[in-house]
């Protein structure tokens, strides 16, 4: 799997490509893990990519959202392919997930709340 | 009717070098996306079982993957050699909604049209699963 980074207004973003399995999901957390290092904690998830998701993959998100909380952090996802939403709802985890349609969607909803913590 | 025999080395990488031989071979036999994508998680999700909890990824031993595929079902065997895996099928609970594990075999019974775990010759698990082609699908081939 492909994993590439920027950052748009103080969000980081991955875009992940090719294969979510136990392999790969344990690189995406080692990625992750460094933008923690780094204290960042506002994380969005391009799925467009991703062609395939296992339990494993799903495993490693949910790790990742479990670091994330514990950081007082937020974790977004958006651009599922159909099979893989279908994937995350027979697992009940489209519950757990923040999943928006589309990166900007999801990027908006970022602004969106540091504006209301303003207020 | 077309039979093939998959061996693979307990590794992480493995569960890749399996994916990319079943995508071909899927490919070859022209299996409708919606079908491969419901083979390939099912697969994937046993030989994962198999890797981590059959082998503990213990490099020595080995993964077998066996394809039946003909005009109207895929049957995949999954082969493993470790122990006490028809007893942790038998034990497990489903998995809890901030679980990191323990959702693969429910994955398994959702694609698969049948699925069966038995004990095998060697003392380890098979997962049996069978998948039926129908010909009426309209979806498109990958």
């Amino acid at each position: 799997m492909e994993i590439s980074m920027r950052e748009v207004d103080n969000v980081a973003v991955l875009n992940l490509a090719g294969r979510l399995d136990l392999a790969s999901g344990a690189t995406m957390k080692q990625e992750i893990k460094k933008l923690f290092e780094q204290d960042t904690t506002s994380i969005h998830l391009n799925l467009s990519k991703v062609d395939f998701i296992n339990s494993s993959g799903l495993g490693a998100l949910v790790s990742v959202m479990k670091e994330i909380r514990l950081q007082k952090g937020r974790l977004t996802l958006s651009d599922l392919a159909s099979y893989v939403q279908e994937i995350f709802d027979i697992t009940q985890l489209s519950h757990i997930f923040e999943i928006f349609g589309t990166e900007e969607e999801a990027l908006a909803s970022f602004q969106t709340m540091s504006t209301n913590e303003v207020k | 009717m077309a039979n093939y025999t998959l061996k693979y080395v307990t590794a992480l990488e493995s569960e890749h070098l399996m994916l990319d031989e079943l995508t071909a071979i899927l490919k070859k036999h022209q299996v409708k996306e919606r079908l491969a994508q419901a083979v390939m998680l099912a697969v994937s999700e046993a030989f994962t079982n198999a890797a981590v909890h059959g082998h503990k990824l213990d490099s020595t031993k080995e993964i077998i993957v066996e394809l039946i595929i003909n005009d109207t079902e895929i049957h995949a065997d999954i082969l493993d050699n470790g122990s006490d895996g028809l007893d942790k099928i038998a034990r497990r609970l489903p998995a809890k909604s901030m679980a990191e594990h323990g959702r693969g075999v429910d994955l398994i019974k959702h694609y698969a049209d049948e699925v069966e775990f038995c004990s095998n010759v060697s003392g380890g698990l098979t997962v049996s699963m069978r998948f039926l082609i129908d010909a009426k699908s309209i979806e498109k081939t990958i």
